[in-house]
């Protein structure tokens, strides 16, 4: 019955304003600022990804981000993590898969939203298959059958949306328990919350419990993937609060980046002055 | 007939640099695949110490990677401002850390897959080579090279792990440790030699002289 609600609360949104009138934004954008083109031109959307600071020179709250940052790394060292460690060993691999496809086919709705709110009605026809084949064939999420038919999962959310708006990142921040953010991205957040189906199907089944065991399990469940790559940067960096700072910067950049614009410029070059010299070379050492 | 001629021009131009291009990608390719060939045969070979298999490391690290322009690009704006010696001091130190912590990593990774899944030529005419490495669970995580040729000879610039650059986040992490240093380069040359003073004291082997 829930699930039928669910379904039916999916499609009422497909057919939704936003779905039937595709160009309803641009319509309002049009009268909002007559002459304007309605869709970002290049320029602006490649400034709103690679925003002019660097993420350094945007944490004008960084005492305060490195106070909480810590509160959560302690959070983390005696909580969460061990129950990672627990769940990793205990649970077998097959299992903490399903769980991980479960929570994932939980977010496709708001994904979806999010398809339609950035007018992408291809992703957005992609997010539904995948959800409802995934919801039925994959047992109510537990198995994902989409990717190997070559529907691949894309992660959208509200802070992604903002970004594809033209909307700058604003201020690093890092949340309570729930990390690395910025205003952008926490407003996104709140935004996710409130129009997620998913939750209101729970709110109206009064099951307020619900949406906190699933935050729950989705910390736990993201712990449980990275927790070998969070270990590696925290052994090997000198400073690992700049690090998750940059790290978290430049993953959410990559998410707005479509993967035919793929590029990788900005980074080190040869010039005329990199030769090696004596001293650096290998067979010195040896 | 100008127009032709120009068009005609442009068109052999089109083609030469695509044909150029396509090569280095190939070769970029095959630069990468052997690198990956001698790590997983140096971490798989039983019959060499750890000592041994840490020098060989360096060695390969050295001559594939480009240190120097690596950590050029890393200190940023700091680059200008650092004396000739605190420069020296800084890709001594730079290098040791990096050499060392891959040890540590190509250590911990021992009974994975490294496959080569293609590459991308770059605007600034350097090669992308993507590839992934397949863990024992299935698990794939995303690594790609930036390849540049120079003297011809082919080195790597950058790598980027999940789509995210390394050299950016050191960039970015030295300048913080610089900031909070008070803009000082001795700040970070400090820190990486506690970092290399760690790796040390963890594993001897990795990170000795």
């Amino acid at each position: 019955m829930k699930f039928i609600l669910t379904i039916f609360i999916v499609l009422s949104l497909s057919l939704s304003p936003s779905c039937a009138q595709e160009d309803a934004w641009s319509y309002t954008s049009d009268n909002l600022h007559p002459g304007e083109e309605t869709h970002l031109t290049e320029h602006e959307r490649e400034e709103a990804i690679h925003s002019s600071d660097a993420v350094e020179d945007n944490d004008p709250f960084e005492p305060v981000n490195r106070g909480i940052f810590w509160c959560n790394g302690i959070l983390d060292m005696v909580l969460i993590e061990p129950l990672a460690c627990m769940y990793k060993e205990i649970i077998p691999e097959l299992v903490r898969e399903r769980v991980g496809y479960f929570l994932r086919n939980l977010s496709e709705p708001i994904v979806f939203v999010n398809n339609h709110l950035q007018g992408k009605s291809e992703d957005a026809g992609d997010t539904l298959a995948r959800f409802l084949i995934n919801s039925t064939l994959g047992i109510g999420g537990l198995f994902d059958v989409t990717t190997d038919w070559g529907i691949p999962y894309k992660k959208e959310d509200f802070g992604l949306t903002l970004a594809s708006w033209g909307v700058k990142s604003g201020p690093y921040i890092v949340l309570p328990i729930l990390g690395p953010s910025n205003l952008r991205d926490s407003v996104g957040r709140i935004g996710d919350y409130a129009f997620d189906p998913i939750n209101w199907w729970a709110y109206c089944d009064d099951q307020a419990f619900y949406s906190y065991s699933r935050t729950a399990a989705q910390i736990l469940d993201a712990k449980t993937d990275n927790i070998d790559l969070l270990d590696d940067l925290k052994k090997n960096s000198v400073d690992y609060y700049a690090t998750i700072r940059t790290w978290y910067d430049e993953r959410r950049k990559d998410l707005m980046i479509a993967d035919a614009d793929r590029k990788a410029t900005d980074t080190p070059r040869p010039d005329d002055d990199d030769d090696d010299d004596h001293d650096s070379d290998p067979d010195d050492n040896n | 007939m100008w127009k032709k001629l120009i068009f005609l021009g442009a068109l052999f131009f089109i083609g030469i640099s695509s044909v150029k291009a396509e090569t280095n990608s190939k070769q970029a390719e095959a630069f990468m695949s052997e690198i990956g060939e001698k790590v997983i045969t140096l971490l798989t070979d039983k019959s060499i110490s750890n000592q041994e298999r840490a020098d060989q490391f360096r060695v390969i690290l050295k001559t594939k990677f480009n240190g120097k322009a690596i950590g050029k690009f890393v200190l940023g704006r700091y680059w200008k401002q650092a004396t000739e010696e605190e420069k020296k001091k800084f890709l001594e130190l730079f290098t040791e850390t990096t050499v060392a912590s891959y040890a540590t990593r190509f250590k911990e990774y021992t009974s994975e897959k490294f496959e080569i899944t293609g590459s991308r030529p770059e605007s600034d005419g350097g090669v992308t080579v993507l590839s992934r490495i397949v863990r024992t669970n299935g698990q794939t995580i995303p690594i790609d090279w930036k390849i540049f040729e120079k003297n011809g000879e082919l080195r790597i610039y950058d790598v980027i792990l999940e789509g995210i650059s390394m050299g950016i986040t050191q960039r970015s992490e030295y300048a913080a440790v610089i900031q909070k240093g008070g803009g000082k380069i001795q700040a970070i040359n400090k820190a990486l030699e506690q970092k290399l003073g760690s790796y040390k004291s963890a594993s001897p082997a990795v990170a000795s002289h």
